[in-house]
C-alpha cells in the first residue's frame, strides 16, 4: 500500500454557535493513506458526521485545513470544491437518499451528466456500475420498487460511478439487517481492493469496524484512540 | 402531483395574458393600419403650393409634367381652390370650390369612390357644374338637377347646376363642391393657374422622400405627414399605453412562476442539496432554476401567442356598430398578426421569466446540503 497521505487535516475546529457553543470538532490532526479502509467510531454526538461532512467538503470548518490529494480546500471556491465532490468524492448515507423521480439507472448517471459526460456514454458507465453491485436488472426500477438493501446498493454505484479517489460512508449499512450489511461490506471491501480507493467509513457497528484496516475512536470531537488492525479481513 | 397541476396552471396564466396581448396587438395593429389606410388614402400624399412671395403657381402645366416623372408618382392634380358663397333659394353657404381636373384629382384622391349620386364626369360634360359635398347639399336643400348661385367679392358670378353628390365620409362634406378647373378659373377670373397641385404616390411611407425631391426641384411642397403631424401621434401613444398595461399583465402572470418554483424549491430542498452534494455548483443550481422559469415562462408564452393567432385568423375581423357615422371611416378593424409582434412578445415574456426566475434560483442556491442528507 502507498504511504502517500491522500487526506491531511490540520487543527480541525469546528464550532456550532446557536444560543450555546458546541465544539463538535475540536483540533483534530489526522492523517489517511491512499488507499487506506478505515472506520471511524465513537458515541452518539462524538462528532464523527461533523468530520466526515467536513472532509466530504458539505460544509466549511470554523478553523483548521484539510488538505486532499495535497490541495488545500478551504482556500477553493465554491466551483472548486464543486468539482472535487463530483470526481474526487462519493459519499453513501445511512439513507440512500437516491431522486425519487428518477429510476435506478438514471440516479447513478446523475454524478456523470453533472460532470458533463455525454447521456450515451453516461447510461454506459452506470450500468457497468450497475453490474458491479449486482443491480443490472433492476436499472429501470424507482426508489418505492427496491428493497433498502438494494437501494442502498443503488446509492453506492452513485457514489463510485465516477470513480472518486475518496469514498465516505456514514453509517451506510445502519439501516440494514445483519445480512445485508455484511454484503455491503464486503461489497465496498472488494471495490477498495479492485480500484485502490481509500474508504472513510464511520460505524456504530463494531464487528465491522474490526475488519476495517485502522480504526479511529472520537470522544467528544477529539481523537481519542488511532489503532491499525493487524489482521483485516 | 399537485406540484404537477400548479405548474401548469401558472404556463396557462401566463399563456391566457400572452393570447390576450397577442390578439389585442393583433387589432390594434389592424385598427392602426385601417385608420392609417383610410385616412391617408383621403389626403394628398404630397401638396405643392405656391412659392412663399407669390399667390398662384404658374405655368402649372409644366409643374405637373415635371412631378409625374418621379418614380413613385402615381397621380398629379392641379387644383383651384378659393372661397366663394352658394345661394339656393332662401339658403346660403359659404363653400371651399375646387376647382379639378377630374380624372387627375380621380387618380390622387379616388373620388370617383365617393360618388353617391351623379358623377363627376359631368363636370367636365355639362358647362357651369358643380359635385356638392353630401351634407352640403342637405344645408342647402339642393338636389341633382337644380341650379344654386355661386357668388363672392372680386369673382364672376355664376349658376351652376348640381350633377353629383358626393361623401367622403370626413368633415369636408359640409363644405366642399368641387368644379372644374376651368370653371374655377373663370369664377375667380384667373386664367392659367392654381394654387395647389396634389400628389399620389404608391406608398404612402416614401411621401417624404418624393416630397423632398419635388422641394429641391423648385416648388415648395410637403408631405401628409408635415401636414398632419397629429395622425400619427394619437395613435402611438394609445397603442403604447395599451402594451405597458398588457406588458403588466404578463409581468403579473409570472409571479404564478415564481411562486411554483418557490414551492419547488420548498419541496425538493433535499433533492437539490443533494446534487449540490454530488457536485451540482451553486451556481449551476441557479442556472437550472433561471433556466427553469425561462422554459416555462417559453412555454406560456408559445402557447399564448399560438391562442392568440388562431384566435385573431378565425374571428378574422371585428365590425363594431358605429350608429351611422363611423370613426375616420373605420367601421370594421381587420386582425392583423404580425411575426414581429408574436416574436417581440415571446421573447418578452421569456426574458420577464428568466428575470422573475432569479429569486427562486438564489434561494434554491443557497441550501444546505449537510440538511438534505441528515434525516430520512
Ligand atoms: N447543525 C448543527 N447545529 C448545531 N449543532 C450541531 C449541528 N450538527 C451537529 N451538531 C452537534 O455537534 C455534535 C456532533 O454531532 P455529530 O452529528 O457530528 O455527531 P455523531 O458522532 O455523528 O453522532 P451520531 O452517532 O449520533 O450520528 C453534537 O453535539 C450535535 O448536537
Ligand atoms: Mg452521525
Amino acid at each position: 500500500m502507498s504511504d502517500e497521505k491522500i487526506i491531511q487535516i490540520r487543527n480541525l475546529t469546528k464550532i456550532y454557535e446557536n444560543g450555546v457553543e458546541i465544539r463538535a470538532i475540536d483540533n483534530v490532526d489526522m492523517d489517511i493513506e491512499t488507499g487506506e479502509f478505515l472506520a471511524i467510531v465513537g458515541p452518539s454526538g462524538s462528532g464523527k458526521s461533523t468530520l466526515l461532512h467536513q472532509i466530504a467538503l458539505l460544509d466549511t470548518p470554523t478553523s483548521g485545513t484539510i488538505l486532499l490529494k495535497g490541495e488545500d480546500t478551504t482556500k477553493m471556491s465554491d466551483k472548486q470544491r464543486s468539482r472535487m465532490r463530483n470526481e474526487e468524492l462519493g459519499f453513501i448515507f445511512q439513507y440512500h437518499h437516491l431522486l425519487p423521480d428518477f429510476n435506478a439507472l438514471e440516479n447513478v448517471m446523475i454524478p456523470l451528466l453533472i460532470k458533463g459526460i455525454r447521456r450515451s456514454e453516461a447510461k454506459k458507465v452506470a450500468l457497468q456500475l450497475l453490474e458491479e453491485v449486482g443491480l443490472i436488472d433492476r436499472a429501470d426500477h424507482r426508489t418505492n420498487q427496491l428493497s433498502g438493501g438494494q437501494n442502498q446498493r443503488v446509492a453506492i454505484a452513485r457514489a463510485l460511478v465516477n470513480r472518486p479517489s475518496i469514498v465516505i460512508g456514514d453509517e451506510p449499512t445502519g439501516n440494514l439487517d445483519t445480512k445485508n450489511s455484511d454484503s455491503i461490506y464486503e461489497l465496498l471491501r472488494h471495490l477498495n481492493r479492485e480500484h485502490k480507493q481509500t474508504f472513510i467509513l464511520v460505524t456504530h457497528d463494531l464487528s465491522m469496524a474490526a475488519k476495517t484496516d485502522r480504526i479511529i475512536t472520537l470522544v467528544d470531537g477529539k481523537i481519542a484512540e488511532d489503532s491499525r488492525n493487524v489482521s483485516p479481513t | 402531483m399537485s406540484r404537477r397541476r400548479q405548474t401548469i396552471f401558472s404556463v396557462l396564466a401566463i399563456g391566457l395574458a400572452v393570447m390576450i396581448l397577442m390578439t389585442s396587438q393583433a387589432i390594434m395593429v389592424g385598427f392602426t393600419q385601417e385608420f392609417y389606410a383610410k385616412t391617408v388614402d383621403k389626403m394628398p400624399h404630397v401638396t405643392i403650393e405656391p412659392k412663399p412671395d407669390e399667390d398662384y403657381i404658374h405655368l402649372y402645366r409644366n409643374v405637373v409634367e415635371n412631378i409625374k416623372g418621379i418614380d413613385g408618382v402615381v397621380g398629379v392634380s392641379p387644383v383651384l381652390a378659393g372661397q366663394a358663397t352658394f345661394d339656393y333659394k332662401d339658403f346660403s353657404k359659404n363653400v371651399i370650390m375646387q376647382g379639378i381636373l377630374v380624372n387627375d384629382h380621380d387618380s390622387v384622391l379616388h373620388i370617383n369612390e365617393g360618388i353617391t349620386e351623379g358623377s363627376f364626369r359631368d363636370l367636365e360634360v355639362t358647362h357651369n357644374s358643380v359635385v356638392l359635398g353630401d351634407k352640403l347639399s342637405d344645408k342647402l336643400d339642393v338636389k341633382i338637377g337644380d341650379y344654386v348661385d355661386a357668388s363672392f367679392p372680386e369673382a364672376n358670378p355664376a349658376t351652376l347646376k348640381v350633377v353629383g353628390i358626393y361623401n367622403s365620409g370626413t368633415p369636408q362634406d359640409e363644405t366642399l363642391a368641387f368644379t372644374s378647373l376651368s370653371m374655377a378659373q373663370d369664377f375667380f377670373d384667373e386664367p392659367n393657374v392654381v394654387n395647389s397641385i396634389m400628389v399620389r404616390v404608391d406608398n404612402p411611407d416614401n411621401a417624404g422622400v418624393i416630397s423632398h425631391k419635388i422641394d429641391s426641384m423648385g416648388y415648395p411642397a410637403s408631405s401628409w405627414r408635415e401636414t398632419n403631424p397629429e395622425i400619427m401621434q394619437t395613435i402611438t401613444l394609445e397603442s403604447m399605453s395599451n402594451d405597458i398595461i398588457l406588458g403588466l399583465v404578463i409581468v403579473i402572470a409570472s409571479f404564478g412562476i415564481v411562486s411554483t418554483l418557490f414551492m419547488v424549491v420548498m419541496e425538493k430542498s433535499k433533492e437539490i442539496g443533494m446534487l449540490m452534494a454530488m457536485g451540482a455548483s451553486r451556481r449551476s443550481i441557479q442556472k437550472i432554476f433561471i433556466l427553469e422559469s425561462g422554459i416555462l415562462g417559453l412555454i406560456g408564452a408559445v402557447v399564448g401567442v399560438v391562442a392568440g393567432i388562431i384566435i385573431s385568423l378565425s374571428w378574422g375581423s371585428y365590425t363594431f356598430d358605429t350608429g351611422g357615422e363611423a370613426y375616420a371611416g373605420v367601421s370594421t378593424i381587420p386582425f392583423i398578426v404580425r411575426a414581429q409582434d408574436a416574436i417581440l412578445i415571446i421573447i418578452f415574456t421569456f426574458l420577464v421569466n428568466l428575470i422573475a426566475g432569479i429569486y427562486p434560483a438564489r434561494r434554491a442556491s443557497k441550501l444546505d446540503p449537510v440538511e438534505a442528507i441528515s434525516g430520512e
